[in-house]
């Protein structure tokens, strides 16, 4: 499949609304529950947990919720926790329906092999996997219908107990009560008569003007204790009997090949068990048919050599030592970020590509005046502070691995498919994760973890990456050059946008293709195309994947029309969304507003406005439309610093505010790094860049002053997800205010490479 | 191999390792405190910060040697049931994303604190030089002057607020 196809198909993967049955039955003395896919009963009624084609235990499921004898809710959670509260938010959807006391509930990570016992588990409203859609609207029935059916059970139980019916028993905070007798009796206390319980229909979710938690409360992260006194364990921190540790070194140019090394140099260093080769042409392959989530392109081993030792330090020294010789294969080519961006050049210089969106007619246009520009991203590196690793224990037949991924799925498959073996005899344990930005999600690292122990059987083998190792071994930012050409008539109205984005690596044109400015004819004549313009570089999601880019390019382009058509940037962008969903022009409006939008400021000093949406910039009231002001002072030097963001969004509703501000905060500070600070270099098809040396990420005195304000919220019924669409309006709301500043147009980030020097 | 005895969160603690072993992975591989985290191995982004005899350093960078006779403290020794001020205000804030770094923020924050009761913006930005790649220095800023102004009754201003609406 090609990368765009398999993209796309990430994004339009949606939850199949299958059909479920809520199955409960005591476990510990307590009450357990069970979505149930209808189909896994198919064919065979009594048959709840059917056999999979190729073998393996079909009773062994840990059940989604269970309520034990001392009130304890323990929620098993089918998404990783990336940071951004994805397990908090799955158990206080169940919390909510349930009535249970918050301080009791407890959240552990499901096990992917449910899946395969039980075949359709995950699609039943829980994924597990953290990207797309795997957190937003979709999922909350299937959680509040979880809490609400056992809720009832426990209702039910009581009433049995107290010789009442069952419409005069409450349930509130983990107790249930009879009102005129004065009774009560703790969840704990009926849980297990409550998995005995028969409903004729599983009751109705309550409606949103009922919620007691969502929307109304805030709670931390359910993490947050053990991250704070160091108990948390990431995949770094996996610790096993007799475990030995990896350090490894792939080829600095990516595809490239490992041609000669000298294992008898280091074997004798202290600590040295092994040295071991990661070659690409010996993955197994999966002996079933897999099902990983984003298919296994990308994930393909690196080729390479690790040292396994005792201990970390003692490999990553062996490692230092080992004389290698590489077969730097094609890559080379790309001499430089120069390179790139001279073909890059070539491929825009006739607009030829692909169009994807076609309105009215640009040939036939004779714009007053034209407006032409061309704006690069580079290669970015996600940085996640948690270095790549993973644990595996390999034996003849069988795979257990502990990871930190972002996708459970993804990392199953891939493991089954480095190792060889059965799925039955794979299991994997997700761990917290360290950072993911779209870096954990397609499972190289996975591979390379199994590939190693694979050859060193026997024995748990934890392999880290360096710091460097992570930074050169990335699956980047896709690399991106815009060229715009655009019409516009006497009054200096935007009669016409010729576009072309030239990638190379994984191409989505999520808030280009489908730029609001275009989709509802506000821009009467469209050809918007794309090309492709291959490299060696690994590349994928990061943050937004390639909307990242996308909102700089169309941000830049229509400010640089505002500014040739003598309109206040501002102003003009309110003329162009007239006729769109108003939630783009309030967010334009309270922004500018909140930032005191007009008044003046002295030269060297500039506002900047952008507004972008992540993930249907297309259509009205869906995704999360976002825009940014920034105000920047640039030194007569040419010193950026970036003094306030004032930032507005509609994501229509939201669940867990203080949860929502934190994501918006972190959005717009990795926007704030991506675009002020970050672009790798190339040097003969490697990436120079190893540590933070060179690789310069903002910290704490980089901060400006950010102020996130509600008031654009529209209250339209959807909770789109909000963590990724923050990172698009910072970059241009900033180049603006650069051009406000100073004159000077940026149209290339990272703004530290740019002289923004003026007099 | 070097037999080295020091003070570890309040208990002594004997080591056979080789000397040059940075405390980060002694700590972690030879003492299995993972608490103590591996972000960069070069001293720059401070996820393995840890006290040195009282003073936050980056593990990475220290030879186990070098710690002979002297008293570590690590995140999990910050305090005895993880109830100092900045870990209360920490899960109390909701400062953490991913977690990975905030070990070692705490640690050179509590050491901030210990050195400067009342740190202005400009204090905590020189001396919380640590690297968090998910954006949560609003919040770290926000927790430490709180917590100055819960142990010091800071006379100083409330800082302006960095968020509205948060």
């Amino acid at each position: 499949m090609k990368p765009e196809h398999r993209v796309q198909g990430i994004m339009n993967r949606k939850l199949s609304r299958r059909a479920f049955l809520v199955s409960a039955s005591t476990v510990a003395g307590g009450l357990s529950l069970q979505l149930l896919p209808v189909n896994a009963l198919a064919g065979n009624p009594s048959a709840s947990q059917p056999t999979p084609a190729w073998g393996g235990s079909s009773d062994e499921l840990s059940p989604w919720l269970r309520i034990l004898p001392d009130d304890t809710v323990i929620v098993s959670v089918p998404t990783p926790e990336i940071g951004n509260g994805a397990t908090t938010q799955h158990a206080l959807n169940i919390a909510e329906e349930l009535e249970c006391a918050w301080d009791k509930v407890k959240v552990e990570f499901a096990s992917y092999s449910r899946e395969l016992r039980q075949p359709g588990s995950y699609a039943v409203g829980l994924q597990p996997f953290f990207g797309g859609h795997s957190t937003d609207h979709d999922r909350m029935p299937y959680t509040l219908q979880l809490g609400a059916s056992a809720r009832e059970r426990l209702k039910h139980a009581a009433a049995a107990r107290w010789q009442v019916p069952v419409a005069e028993v409450t349930a509130r905070d983990s107790v249930l009560r009879h009102e005129s007798s004065g009774r009560s009796l703790r969840f704990g206390e009926v849980a297990a008569e409550a998995a005995g319980v028969q409903l004729e229909v599983e009751p109705s979710i309550k409606a949103q003007s009922q919620w007691r938690k969502l929307g109304k409360t805030q709670p931390h992260k359910l993490q947050l204790p053990d991250i704070v006194t160091g108990k948390a364990v990431y995949g770094m921190d996996v610790t096993l009997p007799g475990m030995v540790h990896a350090a490894l070194l792939q080829c600095p140019v990516q595809g490239g090949l490992l041609k000669n090394h000298e294992p008898d140099a280091v074997l004798s260093m202290p600590g040295v068990k092994a040295v071991v080769v990661i070659d690409p042409a010996k993955t197994p392959g999966s002996p079933v048919q897999a099902d990983p989530t984003f298919g296994f392109e990308g994930s393909e081993l690196r080729s390479g050599v690790a040292v396994i030792a005792e201990h970390y330090w003692q490999a990553k020294r062996a490692l230092d030592a080992l004389p290698v010789e590489w077969d730097l294969g094609l890559g080379r080519f790309w001499a430089s970020n120069e390179k790139l961006a001279e073909r890059q050049d070539q491929v825009l210089a006739n607009m030829a590509g692909d169009p994807l969106t076609k309105a009215g007619d640009i040939s036939k246009v004779r714009p007053a005046q034209t407006v032409e520009a061309t704006y690069r991203t580079p290669l970015c590196e996600h940085a996640t502070m948690e270095p790549l690793n993973g644990t595996a224990l390999y034996t003849a037949d069988s795979l257990e691995f502990w990871h930190a991924t972002q996708d459970m799925q993804q990392a199953f498959w891939v493991a089954v498919d480095e190792s060889g073996l059965d799925p039955a005899k794979v299991n994997f344990h997700q761990t917290l994760v360290g950072g993911g930005f779209g870096r954990r999600v397609i499972g190289d690292d996975v591979r390379t973890v199994v590939a190693i122990a694979r050859q060193y059987p026997g024995v748990p083998v934890k392999v880290i990456w360096s710091r460097e190792e992570t930074t050169r071994q990335g699956a980047y930012r896709t690399p991106l050059a815009a060229r715009y050409r655009a019409g516009l008539d006497e009054q200096g109205t935007l009669v016409s946008l010729q576009g072309e984005t030239c990638f190379s690596g994984m191409a989505l044109n999520l808030g280009y293709a489908d730029m609001a400015y275009a989709a509802d004819g506000g821009i009467p004549n469209v050809r918007l195309s794309t090309s492709n313009l291959p490299t060696h570089f690994y590349t994928g999601a990061y943050r937004g994947p390639c909307y990242n880019s996308h909102a700089f390019t169309v941000e830049s382009i229509i400010d640089e029309c505002a500014v040739a058509a003598g309109a206040d940037p501002l102003q003009y962008r309110l003329a162009l969304l007239e006729h769109w969903d108003p939630a783009w022009s309030a967010c334009l409006r309270i922004a500018a507003e909140k930032a005191g939008w007009g008044q003046p400021l002295p030269k060297g000093q500039g506002r900047g406005i952008a507004i972008s949406n992540w993930p249907h910039s297309g259509s009205r009231q869906r995704g999360a439309t976002v825009c940014a002001v920034a105000r920047v002072e640039v030194s007569k030097a040419g010193q950026l610093q970036v003094q306030q963001i004032d930032f507005t969004f509609d994501c229509g509703r939201i669940v867990n505010r203080d949860a929502v501000a934190q994501q918006i905060q972190g959005g717009i500070i990795y926007g704030l790094s991506m675009s002020l600070s970050e672009g790798l270099t190339i040097v003969d098809g490697a990436v120079k860049e190893g540590n933070f040396d060179s690789l310069p990420l903002l910290k704490m005195a980089d901060m400006p002053r950010i102020n996130i304000h509600f008031e654009a919220l529209s209250g339209h019924d959807r909770f789109a997800i909000i963590g990724e669409a923050p990172v698009g309006p910072i970059g241009p709301a900033i180049a603006n205010a650069i051009y406000q500043a100073t004159g000077k147009r940026v149209r290339s980030t990272p703004f530290r490479h740019e002289d923004l020097s003026w007099s | 191999m070097t037999s080295i005895s020091f003070t570890l969160n309040g208990q002594p603690q004997s080591l056979d390792i080789d000397p040059g072993t940075p405390l980060l992975w002694a700590l972690r591989d030879h003492l299995g405190l993972t608490g103590t985290k591996f972000g960069c191995g070069a001293g720059l982004c401070g996820a393995c910060t840890v006290h040195f005899n009282g003073a936050a350093v980056r593990s990475c960078q220290l030879p186990v040697a070098a710690v002979g006779g002297a008293n570590i403290t690590t995140i999990e020794g910050l305090s005895e049931s993880g109830d100092h001020i900045l870990q209360q205000l920490w899960v109390e804030l909701n400062v953490p994303q991913c977690g990975y770094c905030q070990a070692g923020m705490l640690m050179a924050a509590a050491d901030l604190l210990k050195r400067v009761p009342n740190p202005s913006d400009e204090d905590i930005d020189v001396q919380m030089s640590n690297i968090c790649r998910c954006g949560t220095y609003p919040r770290i800023r926000t927790a430490i002057q709180q917590a100055a102004r819960t142990l010091h009754g800071s006379e100083q201003q409330k800082p302006e607020q960095q968020e509205q609406g948060v």
